[in-house]
C-alpha cells in the first residue's frame, strides 16, 4: 500500500476517507460557479451575520431525507426507551401457557420458543443494540481523534505505526478478528461494544490524521506557533475545531456501521448472548423457524435496516450542512 | 518490474507475521481446544494427543514458533474437529466451493458498478442518479444476513422451488453431471445476488464519485473541444481514469470474496472457506482457524499486488523501479 504512486493518503483532499467497510466515502468534486451567478446572488445579499451553529441548520433543514430520518431516529430511540418500560411483560419474562406462539392481540410480535413476548424483547433489543452502537460510535470517535491528531501532526514514529496497522487490518480482516475473540469477550453488551471499538478506530485515525496533516501548514497555525502556543493547544485549540465536520459525519456513519457488525456477529451466535436480547441475537434465535414463523425473522430484521438507513441518511444530511466545502455532486 | 514485485512481496512478509501471531495469540487464549473434548467422553491418551499436536504444555510464543517452522515448510498440521483431515487439503477443497460463488459474483459485481457509476455520473441529477443513489444507500444499509434472509423468505418459502433454495438446508454442491445445467446455475443464483447487493451498492458510489472527479476535469473539456464525439470521450478518455481509483477496491473485494463469505455461505449452507472458518473458531481448531487466516491473508496480498501492477496498464506515467 505504502509504495502506492496515486493514493498517497496526504495527496487526499479533506473529507475522503478511502472506504472502510461500509462507512461510506465520497471524493469531494470541485464545485463550478458560473462567476457571473455568484455576483448577482452577492448583490441580493443583505450582510446578516449568522452563527455557524445556525448556518449549519439551515443547510440542513434544506436536505429533506435527512431531516426525515432524523425525526425517525428520534422515535424509534423513543419506541426503544419507552417501549420496555409500558410493556406489561419483562423481557425475559417467561410464560408457559403461551409458548411459541405467532402474533395475536396479547403479543403483537407472537412469543418465542419458551414463552418470551418478542415484542418487548424486540424493542429492548433495539435498546441494547443501540447502546452498543453509540458506545462503540463514541469510543472510536475518541481513541480515533487523539491518534490521527498525534500522526498528523507530529509524524515520525506514530505515523509509521499507525500505517502498518492500518495495512495490517487490510490483511486480517477485522471480522476475523472479531469472530475470534468475540466467542469469549464479546457475549455481553460492554464487552462487544469494547471489541468494536478497538477495531473501528484506525478509520477514523486515518481521516483526522489527514486533515492534521493539511490543516498544520496553515497560516493561522504557523501564527499560534508564533505567538507562543505549544503542540497541545495547537493541536486542540486551533486545528481541532476545524475538523469538527468530518469527525461528527463519520461519528455518525459509525453507528450504523456497528449496528452492523454488532448484528452480524450475533446471528453468528458470536455476539451477545441470551437472555440479554439484540436485534441481531433475536434474528439468531429465531433463524432456526424461518419456515414456520417468518414474522419473528424479518421484524428483527426490519428494525436493524430502518436504524442504519436512518443514520447513513442523517450523516449525509450532516456532511452536506456541516462541511459544505466537500460536497458531494 | 521483477524487483518492484519481490520488494513488495517481501515488504509484506514482517505484517504477515505480526497478524499470524495476532490471530494465533488470540484465538489461543480465546478457548481451550480441550474443553470441546470434556464433553466428548474420551480416555486420557486423547487428551495426551491433543495436548501434544498443539504444544499446549509450552507457552504461547513457542507455539507460534513450531506452528510457524512446520507452516513456512507447507505443513498446516491435522484439523482436529474435521476428522484428522489435513489443513492444507480442507482449505483447498472448500476454496474451490467459495470460487464457485466468488468469482462470478466478482465480474457481475464489476460490471453492474461501473455502468451504474458511470451513468448516474454522466446524467447527475437525474431520475436515474437519484435511483442509483437510493439503491447505493440501501445496499449500504441492508446487513447482509438481514438481505440473504429476506431472500430466503421470498424465494425458499412463500414461492418454494424458484431456486431450489431452503434456509439453511444442507443439499452438497451441485455437478453438472450429476444435475444437469440448469440445477447447477439455479443454486449459484441467490447466493450470487446475496453477495452482489451490498457490494456492488459501496463499488456504485466510488464509480460515481470517480467518474464525477474525471468528468469535470479540464482534459475532458480539451477532448470534448477538439470535436470529438461525446460516447467516445466518456468511455475512452474519462472511464479509463475513472479506474484507476477502483482497481484497489476491486483487489481487495476479490481477495475477500475469495477468502470466504461468512454469513452467505451460512444462510445457504454452502461448504465454502468462510463456514470451514466458523467450524474451526467454534471448535477450537487452531490449526484450521489459522489455516483459513493464512489462506485470506495471502489472498490480500497476491490481488493488491495485482492491483499495483494494474495501475501501470491504466496509468503509463506510472513505473515500478
Amino acid at each position: 500500500m505504502t509504495d502506492r504512486e496515486v493514493t498517497h493518503p496526504e495527496e487526499r483532499p479533506p473529507g475522503y476517507e478511502g472506504r472502510s467497510s461500509t462507512v461510506g466515502g465520497e471524493v469531494p468534486e470541485t464545485e463550478h460557479l458560473d462567476p457571473e451567478h455568484v455576483i448577482d446572488e452577492l448583490e441580493g445579499i443583505e450582510a446578516v451575520s449568522r452563527s455557524f451553529g445556525r448556518q449549519t441548520w439551515d443547510r440542513f433543514r434544506r436536505h429533506r431525507i435527512a431531516l426525515i430520518a432524523a425525526v425517525v431516529l428520534f422515535l424509534l430511540t423513543l419506541a426503544f426507551v419507552v417501549g420496555p418500560w409500558l410493556s406489561p411483560y419483562g423481557f425475559s419474562e417467561q410464560d408457559f401457557t403461551a409458548l411459541n406462539q405467532g402474533p395475536s392481540l396479547a403479543h403483537p410480535f407472537g412469543t418465542d420458543t419458551i414463552g418470551r413476548d418478542i415484542m418487548v424483547r424486540t424493542f429492548q433489543g433495539g435498546r441494547f443494540s443501540l447502546r452498543i452502537a453509540l458506545f462503540v460510535a463514541i469510543l472510536t470517535t475518541v481513541i480515533g481523534t487523539i491518534v490521527g491528531a498525534i500522526a498528523g501532526y507530529f509524524g515520525g514514529t506514530i505515523d509509521a505505526l499507525l500505517n502498518k496497522l492500518i495495512n495490517l487490518f487490510l490483511i486480517v480482516p477485522a471480522l476475523v478478528i472479531l469472530l475470534v475473540v468475540g466467542v469469549r469477550w464479546g457475549a455481553t453488551p460492554n464487552g462487544i461494544a469494547l471489541l468494536l471499538g478497538f477495531l473501528l478506530w484506525p478509520a477514523i485515525a486515518r481521516i483526522v490524521r489527514g486533515l492534521f496533516l493539511q490543516y498544520k501548514e496553515q497560516e493561522f497555525v504557523l501564527a499560534a506557533r508564533a505567538a507562543g502556543a505549544r503542540a497541545p493547544r495547537i493541536m486542540f485549540r486551533h486545528i481541532l475545531p476545524n475538523t469538527f465536520g468530518p469527525i461528527v459525519v463519520n461519528a455518525t456513519l459509525l453507528v450504523g456501521v456497528a449496528i452492523i457488525l454488532e448484528s452480524t456477529l450475533s446471528f453468528l451466535s458470536v455476539g451477545v448472548q441470551d437472555p440479554v436480547p439484540t436485534l441481531g441475537n433475536l434474528i439468531e434465535k429465531a433463524k432456526g423457524q424461518i419456515d414456520t414463523k417468518p414474522s419473528a425473522v424479518l421484524i428483527p430484521g426490519g428494525f436493524i435496516v430502518a436504524i442504519t438507513l436512518c443514520v447513513n441518511f442523517l450523516g449525509d444530511g450532516l456532511r452536506d450542512a456541516l462541511d459544505p466545502t466537500a460536497r458531494k455532486g | 518490474m521483477f524487483a518492484y514485485v519481490v520488494r513488495r512481496v517481501l515488504t509484506t512478509i514482517p505484517l504477515l507475521l505480526i497478524g499470524t501471531f495476532l490471530v494465533f495469540t488470540l484465538t489461543a487464549i480465546s478457548g481451550d481446544p480441550l474443553a470441546r473434548l470434556a464433553q466428548l467422553d474420551v480416555d486420557q491418551a486423547a487428551y495426551d494427543r491433543l495436548i501434544d499436536l498443539y504444544n499446549l504444555d509450552q507457552p504461547i510464543p513457542q507455539r507460534y514458533v513450531s506452528w510457524l517452522t512446520s507452516a513456512v515448510q507447507g505443513d498446516m498440521g491435522p484439523s482436529p474437529s474435521q476428522g484428522g483431515q489435513q489443513t492444507f487439503d480442507l482449505v483447498l477443497g472448500r476454496a474451490l466451493n467459495t470460487a464457485r460463488l466468488a468469482i462470478p459474483a466478482f465480474f457481475i459485481i464489476a460490471i453492474t458498478a461501473v455502468t451504474l457509476g458511470v451513468y448516474s455520473a454522466v446524467k447527475q441529477y437525474s431520475k436515474l442518479d437519484y435511483f442509483v443513489t437510493g439503491f447505493s444507500f440501501l445496499g449500504i444499509s441492508l446487513p447482509t444476513f438481514v438481505f440473504g434472509l429476506l431472500l430466503q423468505v421470498i424465494f425458499g418459502i412463500w414461492w418454494f422451488d424458484w431456486f431450489g433454495a431452503r434456509p439453511f438446508f444442507v443439499q452438497g454442491m451441485r455437478t453438472v453431471a450429476q444435475h444437469g445445467w440448469l440445477d447447477m446455475v439455479r443454486a449459484h443464483v441467490l447466493p450470487i445476488i446475496t453477495l452482489w447487493l451490498v457490494i456492488t451498492a459501496s463499488e456504485s458510489r466510488f464509480q460515481r464519485a470517480a467518474m464525477l472527479e474525471v468528468i469535470n476535469s479540464d482534459y475532458i473539456r480539451t477532448a470534448r473541444a477538439k470535436g470529438l464525439p461525446r460516447r467516445t470521450v466518456i468511455l475512452k478518455h474519462g472511464l479509463r481514469n475513472a479506474l484507476i481509483p477502483l482497481v484497489t477496491i476491486w483487489a481487495i473485494d476479490f481477495a475477500l470474496l475469495l477468502g470466504g463469505a461468512v454469513v452467505t455461505e451460512t444462510i445457504f449452507a454452502w461448504p465454502g472457506l468462510g463456514r470451514l472458518l466458523l467450524a474451526g473458531i467454534f471448535q477450537q481448531d487452531l490449526n484450521l482457524t489459522m489455516g483459513v487466516v493464512v489462506f485470506i491473508a495471502a489472498l490480500v496480498v497476491v490481488f493488491n499486488l495485482i492491483a499495483d501492477l494494474l495501475y501501470g496498464v491504466l496509468d503509463p506515467r506510472i513505473r515500478y523501479d
